[in-house]
């Protein structure tokens, strides 16, 4: 009785524990956020071409309406219909795609949320493919 | 086929995948702990929990699919999940002390204590019961807790219903993508049931006190998560 006392209390503050633990490992790694939504577009090039990537309305939360907005220097031929894939680098949160069509403004444009992870993870990445050209990755936090 | 068939089956494939992957670890502990403290028969009470849960993968599914907005369907949903949360930890955590017998089940809740005496009973009749009818309403529950590929399956299940011809196209949709998804998710949760639960490793008492000290954890983890969230 007391030692399975025992096993449960040692377990439960492990489980306590586990949120920190995160913070203490990335302390060691080195982060792989490439991205500062947060503050503003980000860069990331395809095939040697800038690619910018927003993010709006800031801040970035999860379970709201966001507008993606991609650009990419130089021509894009017609019919090539980009895309962004959003998912965790770390566990796979399902097919999330949000479909960009361009607007007046020469800008790819589409909505789409961030979904919650309920462990309380953060960080998210957002891959921008250029169907027959290639792929970037935006890796980000948001905000929950 | 048409495009619902096509998205039917979609989800129905999407669900494999994250069962392989995503649950298995998020939620694989649970249903193991739920093996090893089920003494002899596992395969019905398992089946009780994932009807469960698949049912209200389902019903979720028929709400997006009228609303056609998953905004709404999260600023509203946040508290439930929370309350849904904290509710399954405790009621876990409870099962686990009354299957461990560590705690004389009928000290947990007197079934003579008033006034409250409707949820009393309850945990009462819960921490006597062998009953495995119990699984049902514990996946109904659980179906509710946040999950990350469930709201991503259901963003896809809003967008269907806001191109519904109809608000009733639009919930037929969504009820049949999500119970496609919820169904994906099943074999790969049944599998580590059963090798959880596999007769030669039941042979030790040992492993079901390992087994209520695992359910026990896993209803603290969902507690700290609840008030997390």
């Amino acid at each position: 009785m007391v030692l399975n006392c025992l096993y449960l209390a040692v377990f439960s503050i492990l489980l306590l524990l586990a949120p920190i633990a995160p913070s203490i490992a990335d302390s060691k790694v080195p982060a792989n956020i490439n991205c500062e939504i947060q503050k503003g577009p980000c860069n990331q090039t395809i095939d040697g071409r800038k690619v910018t990537l927003e993010v709006l309305p800031r801040p970035v939360k999860a379970m709201q309406d966001l507008t993606f907005k991609v650009s990419m220097d130089g021509q894009v031929a017609d019919g090539q219909q980009p895309f962004i894939k959003l998912n965790m680098p770390a566990m796979d949160m399902g097919n999330n795609r949000v479909p960009l069509k361009l607007n007046d403004n020469g800008v790819y444009q589409g909505r789409g949320v961030i979904v919650r992870c309920r462990s309380g993870k953060r960080t998210w990445k957002a891959t921008v493919v250029f169907p027959g050209i290639g792929s970037a990755d935006f890796i980000f936090d948001v905000i929950y | 086929m048409s495009s619902t068939n096509t998205l039917i089956l979609a989800y129905l494939l999407t669900g494999l995948t994250i069962g392989l992957g995503h649950c298995i670890g998020m939620c694989g502990p649970l249903v193991v702990s739920f093996s090893l403290s089920l003494k002899g028969r596992i395969f019905v009470p398992h089946l009780l929990y994932h009807c469960g849960r698949i049912l209200t993968y389902t019903i979720l599914g028929g709400i997006l699919g009228a609303t056609g907005s998953f905004a709404v369907f999260a600023a509203n949903i946040a508290m439930i999940q929370k309350g849904a949360m904290l509710f399954a930890g405790v009621l876990i955590v409870v099962m686990g002390l009354a299957m461990s017998g560590w705690i004389p089940r009928t000290k947990i809740f007197s079934i003579n204590y008033s006034p409250a005496g409707f949820i009393a009973k309850g945990f009462g009749k819960l921490s006597r019961s062998q009953s495995v009818i119990f699984y049902l309403p514990m996946g109904l529950i659980l179906g509710l807790l946040p999950c990350g590929p469930v709201y991503t399956a259901l963003l896809g299940v809003a967008r269907a219903g806001m191109e519904a011809p109809s608000i009733y196209q639009g919930v037929l949709t969504g009820m049949a993508l999500m119970f496609a998804f919820g169904l994906g998710t099943v074999p790969a949760l049944v599998l580590v049931a059963k090798l959880a639960g596999m007769r030669w490793l039941k042979s030790r008492q040992r492993i079901y006190t390992i087994g209520a000290i695992l359910m026990m954890g896993v209803g603290i983890y969902f507690i700290v998560s609840a008030i997390r969230y």
